[in-house]
């Protein structure tokens, strides 16, 4: 599979999309709206604990790419996803996998808080209790209050757990989210611009944790700010045109990129 | 290009040139809607001080006090207050006997003529009064019997004493009568205990709506039975589950059309089907309860779908990304969150169904049903038909008894309505 003549993508990416310890791995992904090509030919490895981000100019598919990963694609309607996607050399896009644990296995952090109307505790509770993970209530609490941690949230609501998770702020919202997402302990998260409605102290929380849960889960964050990828990541991808142009370490890409269109973007020519 | 654009300052003008304008179109705008909203309350107080007015007096009829000797000997002749024994009794002749008593009436004539001014049901009302309470027997009390409906009419002035005798209802001698028994203060106008206990009745003064109510209630229940889970059901199906193709746009279609048949089709399609095909009963509000609930699903499903389409995407894209199955989005988010407006819907085709009449003419409910129905396989009527009906009959008294209907069935709906407020408020989740 790694045989690297058999790639006809990699004509086009610059870099090294390859990775020593991959987790996920693209191979020639294809993502089409009804006509329309979203994503051309992407291959790319994503590498157990580590923080890869996905830059580029808006609409060049950051967000579809990212939601071929847990196959949040499926959710629509005229969405096709063509290629191999595979977590741990198991393909996720095969007819025998279930969608359920894949999505529990691989988490997921939207543009735009979206708390489920219901009560913070029960917003964190809902993932370990559908998956049936805890044992009993005790334990529940346990991941609750574990997971508002992590997610840097418990100091703030520890005493209102039974309020409405959608009278959070912004951020508090985008952190309940997060505590959500890990509540179910994934192995990959997924964050979509998680950081785009907040100010600079929601955000920079945001980032502690991410290089928090850096250490433990392969994280990949589709961001609009080339600082908050040279924060958080040690990786980058830049996307063009539903095109990966180039894969490289963050400090390589925003230093010396290889492509005139990554160049271009980084030094404010496009997007 | 810059030389088409419009300089600050000649914008601003231009602005404020045109604010006036668009400022008189809103006030007018305004005042459209202000006359709208207070003709239709207009008209809606109208309508209310109308039936009220003129419906409250169907709650009220005229009654006799009479003076009743309970002899246990000749009301219950076996002694064991059996229906058998009560009916053996002469508890007709008693009441005629204290009412002849007053008035005096000379002559099998005079008197054949005098039992009818008492309501005939007073035999009825005898033998309930000593069925409830067995130690009347031996005592003379004063019972209060329904005047007849002619003779309610006449108090009413609804039949003149300057009306030639040959063309009035009652005759002189009966005039006399009342006016006797006026005298000595034995008439009352009083709430009546007939309109809200009562069934239907050929006796205008005994017509109740009880019956009817019942009716209404049971075949609503079949109703809601039936069309909540199927219309909720459908809607979640095609708005969740079906995927778009040319099927679940035929069906669309269909539904919607469905919405706009005259009720009267399903009458006859519940005839065709449910009576002829199946055999099941005439009259029964099992049966009128299914033609209603086919009549009320495209309602319900309506509804539903949109209520389920309001869902926000962002809460059905979180329970997917954290690994909810299908059912489980639907069961823990959208059914939730779209309840109220589902509910809504739900209790607009109930109060469309409570008002219906015409698919209930047509398999049968308008049945002369005296007894109360018990269960939903009895026969029945339900109150709009009940209405219906009355408002057909010559007796003049049935006016009345019809306005007051009609106001039961108002308040019905009103307080349907009003529990549909309350439970979208209540459901209603303001996080
Ligand atoms: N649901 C959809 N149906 C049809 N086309 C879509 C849909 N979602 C995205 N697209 C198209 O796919 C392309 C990629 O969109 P995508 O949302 O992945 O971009 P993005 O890189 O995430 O942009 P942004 O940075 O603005 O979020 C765009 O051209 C967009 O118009
Ligand atoms: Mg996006």
């Amino acid at each position: 599979m790694n045989n690297r003549n058999d790639l006809k993508s990699l004509e086009l990416t610059v870099g090294d999309v390859f990775s020593k310890n991959a987790r996920l791995k693209a191979r020639n992904v294809n993502v089409f709206y009804g006509n329309n090509k979203a994503i051309d030919n992407v291959t790319i490895d994503i590498g157990s604990k580590e923080v890869i981000s996905f830059i580029g100019p808006s609409g060049c598919g950051k967000s579809t790419f990212l939601r071929c990963f847990n196959r949040m694609n499926d959710t629509i309607d005229s969405c096709v996803v063509q290629g191999e996607i595979t977590i741990d050399d198991e393909n996720i896009y095969d007819k025998k996998i279930d969608v359920v644990p894949l999505r529990a296995r691989i988490g997921m952090v939207f543009q735009k808080p979206n708390p489920f109307p219901k009560s913070i505790y029960d917003n964190v509770a809902y993932g370990p209790r559908i998956h049936g993970l805890s044992e009993n209530k005790e334990h529940l609490d346990v991941i609750v209050e574990e997971s508002l941690k992590r997610a840097g949230l418990w100091q703030e609501v520890s005493d209102r757990l039974q309020s409405p998770g959608t009278g959070l702020s912004g951020g508090q919202q985008q952190r309940l989210c997060i505590a959500r997402a890990i509540a179910v302990s994934p192995e990959v998260i997924l964050m979509d611009e998680p950081c785009s409605a907040l100010d600079p102290i929601a955000t920079a929380k945001i980032e502690d944790l991410i290089h928090e849960l850096g250490n433990d889960y392969s994280i990949v964050i589709v961001t609009h700010s080339m600082q908050q990828a040279a924060r958080v990541s040690k990786r980058t991808a830049y996307f063009h045109l539903g095109k990966l142009i180039e894969v490289g370490k963050t400090k390589e890409i925003f230093t010396r990129p290889q492509h005139h269109q990554t160049e271009a973007y980084i030094s404010g020519k496009i997007g | 290009m810059n030389n088409k654009i419009i300089t600050p300052l000649e914008a601003s003008n231009k602005v404020k040139k045109s604010i006036a304008k668009r400022r008189a179109k809103d006030n007018r705008l305004k005042l459209y809607g202000r006359v709208a909203i207070s003709l239709a309350v207009c008209f809606l107080l109208i309508l209310f001080y109308s039936i009220f007015s003129k419906g409250y007096s169907g709650f009220f009829q005229y009654y006799v006090t009479l003076d009743i000797n309970f002899d246990r000997e000749r009301i219950d002749p076996k002694g064991d207050l059996s229906d058998n024994s009560l009916f053996d009794g002469e508890a007709s002749k008693i009441v005629n006997e204290s009412l002849f008593s007053i008035i005096q009436p000379q002559g099998r004539k005079a008197k054949k003529q005098a039992k009818k001014i008492v309501s005939s049901g007073k035999d009825v009302r005898i033998a309930k009064m000593v069925k409830n309470d067995p130690s009347l027997f031996g005592t003379t009390t004063k019972v209060k019997f329904a005047l007849d409906d002619d003779i309610d009419s006449f108090l009413r002035g609804y039949i003149k004493r300057e009306t030639p005798e040959s063309e009035r209802r009652i005759s002189n001698k009966i005039i006399e009568y009342i006016d006797k028994l006026n005298e000595e203060g034995r008439i009352s106008y009083e709430f009546s205990d007939y309109i809200l206990s009562g069934s239907a009745s050929g006796n205008p003064e005994m017509a109740g709506i009880k019956g009817a109510f019942i009716g209404s209630m049971l075949t609503l229940s079949v109703c809601l039975l039936i069309a909540f889970p199927l219309g909720v059901a459908t809607a979640i199906y095609l708005e969740e589950v079906a995927k778009k193709n040319k099927i679940t746009e035929f069906i669309e279609v269909n539904i919607n059309n469905l919405a706009a048949v005259p009720s009267v089709v399903f009458g006859i399609m519940g005839l065709a089907i449910f009576i002829s095909i199946f055999g099941m009963p005439r009259s029964i509000p099992l049966v009128g309860g299914m033609v209603l609930a086919l009549m009320t699903l495209p309602t319900i499903i309506i509804s539903s779908r949109a209520a389920i389409r309001a869902v926000p995407p962002s809460v059905r894209d979180a329970a997917y990304g954290i690994g909810a199955s299908k059912l489980q989005v639907i069961f823990h988010h959208v059914i939730p969150l779209a309840m109220p407006g589902m509910l809504t819907g739900t209790i607009i085709g109930m109060a469309q169904a409570l008002g219906e009449t015409a698919p209930l003419l047509m398999i049968g409910m308008v049945a002369f049903i005296v007894d109360v129905p018990n269960s939903i396989v009895d026969p029945g009527t339900v109150l709009p038909v009940q209405i219906f009906m009355w408002a057909d009959f010559a007796e003049r008294m049935f006016i009345q008894k019809t306005s007051a209907a009609i106001i039961v069935l108002l308040g019905f709906l009103i307080s349907m309505n009003a529990l549909a407020v309350y439970l979208r408020k209540k459901l209603e989740r303001r996080w």
